[in-house]
């Protein structure tokens, strides 16, 4: 039967030879690189529709696909990307009990005026019970100045929002025709969130406004809150002039009627956009042609500019189409207005994006760019390693060897993220404030940055990071001291017990520091300090959870003693969400319930301030503030690196007064891939357009 | 045989849907709840989560949201919580990769299996068969993990060949052969790692049962007629011995399609591992229910046919 014993050899040994000699091909393959470059990423984007996508794997797909109408220069300052120019006013108006005080009111104010531009003060206006101001910069502040001047007090204008089970509909409006004594001065109706700002008794109009709605909608779900907001009507304005000539990769005109279809597509409850929040204090977008777009504000808020870095996206495709239809239509096969066009995604492998050769600020050099999906850290060195991806995100253990071998090109940079223990404070043993600092000084973060980033990083001093515009570098970190730790614990009635652990009126101190598993420098942390506070006396258990069992049944319902976490914030100046006290509820994000007056106001004033150099002092005071009060431990910043086989790119980029640069690719504050548009491979040389 | 296979679909039918709901409470008791935005974003407001639970029937009892999943799973409609694309285009798209991958570790581990399973009974007791042993239980004690890293970094440091993805990525392809022969390297790398086990398990099963048939009478009978060793061996030995291997078919199916988390994330390879376990870390239900309803109607199916063949092969199974 020699028949079957040769297939029975056979088989495998043709396996093994065709093996053989596919990897001899794939070894032999011309190593001539195509035009294009390779980006790799560890997780795959969930979607390709900026409205909804979250992840940053998506982020970056995305930034190259579309624009925003404002982006950040490489100095991290607002400029203009679809939109060539904008302007900003506020018109803030005052309500006085009658005519006569209104008039007298802007009598008294032009009286007492000095200068008028300090104030950014233009026209103003008295129209009936009202005084109008017309300031050029939005803001509270110069109204608030402006009004001390008005001699006659104006009527407190009151906010309150509320939450609907079911679409509001007209309800409000009936409610100001219906319930004249309210004074209802403002109504703001988007889906089942509605707003309005009265003069009437807070009271009456609560107590009314509730029945109102009840009978209208119902009970159930239904939320009326008091929503700090100036005594007074301030709304901002921003107009954007738009650039001409811009066309969507489909060669359909980019207009203003886009901007309208985005804004409208974020608050469509269908569209469910993680981005709602940074839009819901708009009061109404008008374009009135195709190049302007006018967005007016309710009250000020300071964030919102940034917000209109948002990809804008293209109604002519979107408009008749069902948001639940996106996913299979659009979400998978974008259109934008950006460098490069979206060419094809095949799950789990790549993203490739091409050239847009009728980009509006010039073609691209690069033929296009494939966003490669390598699930596992160590294969994806391997990938960069044999030029399979151009650009790798090193890990702190491998920045080492590769600063020392010359065949690459290094970048790095702090991150804008930090790692933080946070102290339950609902929880007596962490309220003592001495006890917090003395929890501070017993850990040694020098050590732990070198044990856990191998050095590559900074210690945290605060809320925000050396890489934001608004930091704070005069704050002094808190020195590494057991002994200073020990004499506030004692300080705070801490004494050591019978077992060695402190204990306070026959308590111990210990306590349960949780983390979520598979973050291998969130339980390197934990162990440290599980070590560095046993030498002190204070007891901590270590417990790590899966990701999802960690949020939902430990942070999201505020019961823990204390969790290891870390932020990423970006360029987000508005931490609101995370440090007021109104947070602090579950599922909200001020999970270490902390609360301090101070800290509310400046909260507060940060989202209402719009000159970058007040910003820039007052998130200083915030971080000095929330770092004496240490509610969280801030441990580190780490820095990030990422590698290029050297000379593998260069950018060629057009300069100030329309001068094109040839330059190597550098670290920008704005990160290394700023200029992505730009990059080009040496043997690729661009068409010089000098 | 046609009433024993209505019979047996029925009886499929009803195990299918205890399967089902089992398998949907089993996940919706793991802790935790889908949270598609990312670790703790500052801009998701209350509203934006009420409406995105009310979406996909979150709100609802488990009873309901066991019923709307049902409905929309067979009406097709079905879509995943993560990027809201149908669960059945999902499943769909990693099918041929799948298919590929275990198509490839089945080929491999059949074959080598067969060839040393028959090459240690030939040689019985001897040097060669106790060499070939202790590979197959060194194979068997292999983790899968440890070896691809093994393999992966080895190749990439002597080699410097790609072996990520589905092909080699950034390079102009100048002829069909190229592109075969490529894609082949990228299936066959994590494909013999996958086999590994394989091998091992189906040599020693080849081996034993070899050395079983060959101590039954009609082996001696065909040896006492003179029949050359290699006839007796390879006609009369090997086809009764190959029966445990035809009865593995049954099972073989559902191997086809489930995936092998660790090796296609190791190898980036876009299989429906890497689809289960995404879809486990982000509590995405709707997937989850509908790749283990349709793993399970395939185990189904798979053990159907395989009774069935049992019938073909062996006279003395009747189906009734």
């Amino acid at each position: 039967m020699p028949r079957v014993r040769t297939l029975i050899i056979g088989v495998p040994l043709c396996l093994t030879a065709v093996t053989a000699l596919a990897l001899w091909t794939v070894s032999r393959i011309s190593s001539d690189k195509k035009n294009e470059m390779y980006i790799g990423s560890i997780g795959e984007p969930t979607t390709l529709n900026p409205l909804q996508a979250a992840d940053s794997a998506a982020g970056a797909v995305t930034g190259v696909i579309f624009n925003g109408l404002l982006k950040y220069n490489a100095d991290l300052v607002i400029e203009g990307d679809l939109a060539e120019s904008w302007t900003m006013r506020q018109r803030s108006t005052f309500f006085f009990a009658n005519p006569e005080e209104a008039v007298q009111a802007a009598a008294n104010m032009e009286a007492q005026l000095v200068d008028r531009a300090a104030l950014h003060l233009g026209k103003y206006s008295v129209d009936g019970d009202k005084l109008v101001l017309e300031l050029t910069l939005p803001g509270v502040a110069d109204s608030q100045k402006l009004a001390a001047m008005f001699g006659v007090a104006p009527l407190a204008a009151k906010t309150l929002g509320i939450t609907a089970p079911k679409p509001l509909g007209d309800a409000l409006e009936d409610f100001a025709a219906e319930n004249p004594a309210a004074r209802v001065v403002r109504v703001w109706t988007n889906g089942n969130l509605g707003e309005i700002v009265f003069l009437g008794d807070p009271d009456t109009v609560r107590a009314g406004l509730q029945k109102f709605l009840v009978a209208r909608v119902g009970d159930k779900g239904l939320v009326l809150d008091d929503i700090v907001a100036p005594p007074f009507l301030a709304e901002p304005e921003v107009d954007f002039r738009l650039r001409d000539g811009v066309r969507w990769h489909d060669g359909a005109p980019f207009t203003s009627r886009d901007v309208r279809f985005t804004y409208n597509a974020l608050m469509d409850d269908r569209v469910a956009s993680p981005r709602k929040s940074d839009y819901e204090l708009v009061l109404s977008l008008a374009t009135p042609d195709e190049r302007t777009v006018r967005v007016v504000y309710r009250r000020p808020f300071s964030p919102a500019l940034e917000s209109w870095m948002m990809s804008i996206m293209p109604a002519h495709l979107l408009e008749d189409l069902a948001p639940d239809q996106w996913p299979m239509k659009f979400n998978r096969a974008p259109v934008g207005t950006g460098p490069f066009k979206f060419a094809e995604w095949k799950t789990n492998q790549f993203v490739r994006v091409v050239r847009n050769d009728d980009y509006f600020r010039g073609s691209p050099h690069l033929g296009g760019i494939v966003f490669r999906v390598l699930p596992d850290p160590l294969t994806l060195r391997l990938a960069f390693e044999t030029r399979q991806i151009d650009f790798w995100g090193v890990d702190p253990w491998a920045v080492g060897s590769f600063r020392q071998d010359d065949r690459f090109t290094l970048f790095s940079a702090p991150s804008n993220s930090y790692n933080y223990i946070g102290w339950n404070l609902r929880k007596p043993m962490f309220q003592d404030l001495r006890v917090r600092q003395a929890l501070a000084h017993a850990v040694n973060i020098g050590q732990m940055i070198r044990y856990v980033l191998y050095g590559y990083g900074v210690q945290s001093t605060g809320i925000f990071t050396p890489e934001m515009w608004f930091f704070n570098p005069d704050i002094r970190p808190l020195a590494y001291d057991p002994q200073k730790a020990r004499t506030l614990l004692a300080e705070a009635g801490w004494k050591p017990g019978p077992d060695g652990i402190l204990e306070k009126d026959g308590q111990r101190f210990s306590f349960t520091l949780i983390t979520n598993n598979g973050n291998a420098i969130r339980s390197d942390i934990a162990t440290l300090v599980q070590a560095d506070l046993k030498a002190i006396g204070i007891e901590v258990n270590v417990e790590m959870y899966e990701w999802a069992v960690f949020i939902k049944n430990f942070v999201n319902k505020g019961e823990f003693d204390a969790v290891v976490l870390g932020w990423a914030l970006g360029q987000g100046f508005d931490q609101f969400q995370i440090w007021h006290s109104s947070q602090t509820g579950p599922e909200q994000l001020n999970m270490v319930a902390y609360q301090n007056p101070e800290a509310d106001r400046l909260l507060q004033a940060i989202r209402e301030e719009f000159d970058r150099e007040t910003i820039i002092e007052l998130c200083g005071e915030l971080q000095q503030l929330i770092y004496d009060d240490q509610p969280y431990m801030f441990l580190f910043v780490p820095e990030g690196t990422s590698v290029m086989w050297k000379n593998a790119f260069r950018v060629y980029r057009p300069g100030p007064g329309g001068k094109w640069i040839d330059e190597p690719v550098t670290m920008t504050k704005a990160g290394w891939s700023h200029y992505l548009e730009w990059f080009y491979r040496p043997e690729y040389p661009p068409q010089q357009e000098n | 045989m046609a009433a024993f296979i209505i019979r047996r679909l029925l009886v499929s039918a009803v195990l299918l849907f205890f399967i089902s709901i089992i398998s949907f409470f089993i996940i919706t008791l793991t802790p935790g709840s889908p949270y598609p935005w990312g670790e703790l974003n500052p801009k998701v407001s209350e509203e934006v989560k009420r409406v995105f639970r009310e979406k996909f029937h979150l709100d609802r009892p488990l009873h309901e949201q066991y019923a709307f999943i049902m409905r929309d799973l067979f009406t097709g409609n079905l879509r995943s919580i993560k990027d809201e694309r149908p669960v059945l285009e999902k499943i769909a798209e990693r099918l041929p990769a799948t298919l590929l991958l275990n198509i490839g570790a089945l080929a491999l581990s059949l074959s080598f299996g067969l060839m040393l399973g028959i090459y240690g009974a030939r040689h019985a007791g001897r040097p060669p068969d106790v060499i070939t042993s202790v590979i197959a239980f060194i194979f068997i004690a292999l983790p899968g993990f440890w070896v691809s890293y093994l393999v992966a970094i080895a190749l990439v440091d002597w080699a410097a060949v790609p072996i990520l993805g589905t092909h080699t990525i950034g390079v102009a392809f100048t002829n069909g052969a190229q592109v075969f022969l490529d894609r082949w390297w990228h299936v066959m790398m994590p494909a013999s790692i996958l086999a590994i086990g394989g091998i091992a398990v189906q040599s020693r099963f080849v081996r034993a049962s070899m050395i079983e048939t060959l101590r039954e009478d009609y082996i001696r009978t065909a040896r006492a007629k003179g029949l050359d060793e290699n006839a007796v061996f390879y006609r009369h030995a090997l086809r009764n011995s190959i029966r445990p291997l035809i009865t593995g078919i049954g099972m073989l199916l559902p191997a086809l399609i489930s995936g092998a988390v660790i090796i296609e994330n190791i190898f980036a390879y876009p299989g429906m591992g890497r689809l289960g376990y995404e879809a486990v870390l982000e509590r995405d239900y709707p997937t989850l229910v509908a790749l283990n309803f349709v793993t399970a109607a395939l185990v189904l199916v798979g053990n159907l046919i395989a009774d069935m063949l049992y019938a073909v092969v062996d006279p003395r199974v009747r189906l009734e």
